[in-house]
């Protein structure tokens, strides 16, 4: 620990801490730009100058290290003068003028700094020299006139991301930000994930969505949970008037800290789908508005009687984006209540089924927690691809990269994430149990040549993964269905085998949606198939329908379907009520790692649209199923893979 | 002591900052009683006194000679001069011009305009004013207080007006202080 006084204040902290962080943390503001607390600290701005006792010019406080009886000052009329200067410099480097810019009033931290030292003018006038915009991305615009080489972007895209594709051409006062060598966004490697978005002080990187539809003050901020995928990020969604304004990343928190994908943050906010906003029945041969109740009733009638008709009673499937109290009463109603044997989920378990049975039969709980990455100095890819699905475990991976982290991908098809990989283990398909125990025989000195011959891969790259894995004291496996559902339990058997022969290893499965896992849980993953069901019960969330779904029900006599948007399915069906989008969902998810998280509404229903569990409680009600809610314990009834709290 | 004379006029700008001014409704008649207001764009007299005025406010920017010489014309007549607003404050959105060549901006506006039927020309006659850069007030002529904002609210605008009228110096911050 170190002692240091900070205006007078008398601070302990660790050492290595930098006086801005002690000053932060003894409730001390200093104004900063280039500052992120994500961020490895930077020293560009010069905002956070402070004086040292002893030092012979003020000190950038975000880069200085504390030590020990250290007396700093924060407030002196010095300072203030070298923060008036600072911002006096970079309000005359570029186009700050504030009127046409969507961050002034509020949202801008360049401005903000400037009321905060009380600044009524700019002492120099700005330049105007010209710098280019970026226009060619899908969801945000790169406007350099407005930037103040604070550097927030590469670094958030280097170390948070992994991606690596912002950085500065020319130097001094003429850089100016690029994607890669200098191509325009929309042909750079940008994977949209708007981190930089996020991080960016001014209004230099605009969100094309969300510009200008609502300053912070003006929108109401909901801290909850992306439903696009498994792993579950945390995040915000701003509301103004009921419209969803944009969706950023929760800093230091949940599963990922607060970085998103574009599936998260972009993707939801630019939907333009349908909405269905009554139940609708169908009267001579066109569906009709009615109300609930009518609804309701009419699909009670049809299924009732169908009650225990093995085969030919009625099938239900659900989408896996439904909260876990949703998806418990679907399956009350339609497993315990109808006796249905065509209970399932539109995955059908093709990214958990393997792993579910692996689980129950071995009773092993294999997969372990997202933050092992975090540690990690190999990871091991099997025929998984991040840089498409799950891109946020992707972007994880990226980035402990360059800290010399070792990546071996095991993948039989090409994989976007082949060009950073140490080793990559191009196997025969179906031979994945064989490189598995290939490389677990060379890492432990014994021959690997007769196991490489069968998967069609040369010795020595099996030797090099081997020795690699033998190395490393942390090494995280990564699969996803791609190996448990092509290559079958023989492969999930050898990767868990693998994994265990080093101490210290850590296994995650992708999984699928973003109630995958849970719906493995309440059994909700047999494949489905229509066979002769008289009539079918499709709880369908915000999902589209796949063709493959379409077609397989096509010709069923009697469809029900709860819907919140139109599709060529509800188009297709006799009844349909409509349910609520992501963000108008509340309940619970069971993520990539086992965790149990809340996803809370974020804006209200549609009038008439009463939502999942009022319909699925007023279906249970006519058929007169009694529900009971106590989904945790049927979460948790089920051997998992991974503990589950 | 004699009731501080008060004096304004606009320069390149949009008129909003008189506007705002307007907006402070009959709080004007408190200021009436507290200063002389003398020679505005809103009034009958359109100079300020040659025998001077205590306080001088400029809205807009400066964007030409005739600019020029009317902010010349204020600052060596007034005591204290104010610049109102972004556009007199810092350039404003008429600064935007300054992004392109003044060749540009005047093709651009009497040439390449949708509006133009056919055969637009760039005025030249020599009694105009002379087009410029777009510029802040301070760039032109020495200014004592700025009052930013797009437009200032009738609030900040009273603010300043009444502690000016009563020989003070505004100090603009806090909620008051704003850019646009």
């Amino acid at each position: 620990m170190v002692n240091l006084t900070i205006d007078g204040k008398t601070i302990e902290v660790n050492d290595g801490t930098t006086v801005l962080r002690a000053a932060q943390s003894a409730g001390i503001e200093i104004p900063t730009l280039c500052d992120h607390p994500e961020l490895t600290p930077y020293g560009g701005c010069r905002l956070c100058l402070v004086e040292v006792e002893g030092a012979r010019t003020l000190q950038p406080s975000c880069t200085l290290p504390v030590s020990e009886k250290m007396v700093v000052k924060t407030d002196t009329d010095r300072i203030k003068e070298a923060r008036k200067f600072v911002l006096t410099l970079l309000f005359s480097e570029r186009n700050h003028f504030c009127p046409f810019c969507q961050v002034s009033g509020g949202d801008c931290e360049l401005q903000n700094a400037a009321y905060d030292e009380g600044m009524t003018h700019w002492p120099l006038s700005p330049g105007f020299n010209t710098f280019g915009v970026d226009a060619s991305g899908p969801y945000f615009i790169l406007d350099n006139n407005r930037c103040i080489l604070c550097r927030r972007c590469v670094r958030a895209c280097g170390e948070l991301v992994g991606n690596f594709t912002w950085g500065f051409e020319e130097r001094g006062a003429k850089s100016y930000l690029v994607a890669d060598y200098g191509v325009p966004i929309g042909e750079s490697s940008c994977v949209s994930c708007g981190t930089c978005v996020q991080v960016c002080p001014t209004g230099a990187l605009i969100d094309r969505q969300s510009a200008y539809r609502g300053k912070d003050f003006q929108v109401d901020t909901i801290p909850t949970v992306c439903i696009g995928c498994s792993i579950g990020c945390s995040t915000t969604v701003g509301i103004r008037d009921n419209n969803i304004v944009r969706i950023e990343g929760r800093w230091a928190e949940g599963v990922s800290g607060g970085i998103l994908c574009k599936v998260g943050r972009f993707e939801p906010v630019d939907d333009n789908r349908e909405r269905i906003t009554s139940p609708m029945m169908r009267v001579n041969g066109e569906l009709k508005p009615v109300s609930l109740d009518e609804a309701v009733k009419s699909i009670a009638t049809v299924i009732k009687p169908l009650a225990g008709k093995n085969g030919h009673g009625v099938a239900a499937i659900a989408s896996t984006r439904l909260p876990v109290e949703t998806l418990h009463m679907f399956k009350q109603i339609f497993a315990d209540g109808m006796k249905s044997d065509m209970v399932t989920s539109l995955e059908e378990g093709w990214s958990t089924t393997n792993t579910a049975i692996f689980a129950e039969e071995t009773g092993k709980v294999f997969e372990g927690k997202v933050d092992s990455l975090d540690m990690a100095d190999c990871v091991v890819v099997a025929a998984a691809d991040l840089a498409n699905h799950h891109q946020v475990l992707g972007f994880m991976v990226k980035r402990i990269l360059p800290t010399g982290t070792k990546l071996i991908i095991i993948d039989p098809e090409s994989n976007d994430f082949d060009p950073f990989a140490e080793v990559k283990i191009k196997a025969t398909k179906g031979t994945f149990a064989d490189v598995f125990a290939a490389i677990k025989a060379s890492s432990k000195n014994q021959s690997a040549s007769e196991l490489s011959a069968k998967c069609g891969v040369s010795e020595d790259v099996i030797t090099s993964a081997g020795k690699i894995l033998s190395e490393s004291e942390h090494p995280v496996f990564i699969y996803s269905r791609g190996l448990t559902a092509k290559e079958g339990q023989p492969a999930l058997a050898g990767l868990v085998d693998l994994a265990e022969s080093y101490s210290g290893s850590t296994i995650l499965c992708t999984k699928g949606k973003a109630n995958s896992a849970a719906a493995s849980q309440l059994r909700l993953d047999k494949p489905f198939d229509v066979g002769k069901h008289q009539a079918i019960f499709v709880a369908l969330g915000d999902e589209d329908p796949s063709q493959r779904l379409i077609q397989r029900i096509e010709g069923a006599h009697f469809l029900a379907v709860t819907a919140a948007y139109k599709s060529k399915l509800t188009a297709t069906a006799d009844v349909v009520i409509p349910v609520e989008m992501w963000a108008e969902v509340e309940g619970h998810f069971l993520n990539i790692d086992g965790r149990i998280q809340m996803v809370s509404k974020a804006k209200n229903l549609p009038e008439g649209v009463a939502g999942n569990n009022e319909t699925l409680k007023a279906i249970a009600n006519e058929l007169g199923v009694s529900l009971t809610d106590d989904w945790k314990k049927e979460l948790t009834s089920r051997s998992s893979s991974m503990v589950i709290s | 002591m004699a009731k501080p004379k008060i004096s304004s006029d606009w320069l390149a700008g949009c008129a909003g900052c008189h506007m705002s001014l307007l907006d402070i409704d009959e709080r004007i008649i408190q200021i009436a009683e507290l200063a002389d207001i003398r020679a505005t764009p809103i009034t009958d007299l359109k100079e300020p006194d040659e025998s001077g005025v205590d306080v001088g406010i400029l809205e807009g920017g400066v964007n030409n000679s005739a600019n020029e010489e009317v902010a010349h014309r204020m600052r060596s007549r007034c005591g204290i001069l104010v610049a109102l607003g972004d556009c007199a404050v810092f350039g404003g959105v008429p600064a935007m011009r300054n992004f392109f060549t003044l060749e540009e901006t005047l093709r651009r506006a009497y040439v390449e305009t949708e509006s133009t039927d056919s055969g637009g020309m760039i005025p030249s006659d020599p009694e105009l004013a002379k087009p410029t850069e777009v510029r802040a007030l301070q760039d032109v002529v020495p200014v004592d207080i700025f009052v930013p904002g797009c437009p200032p609210s009738p609030e900040v605008i009273y603010y300043v007006l009444s502690e000016l009228a009563q020989g003070r110096r505004p100090d603009l911050k806090g909620d008051l202080l704003h850019w646009h």
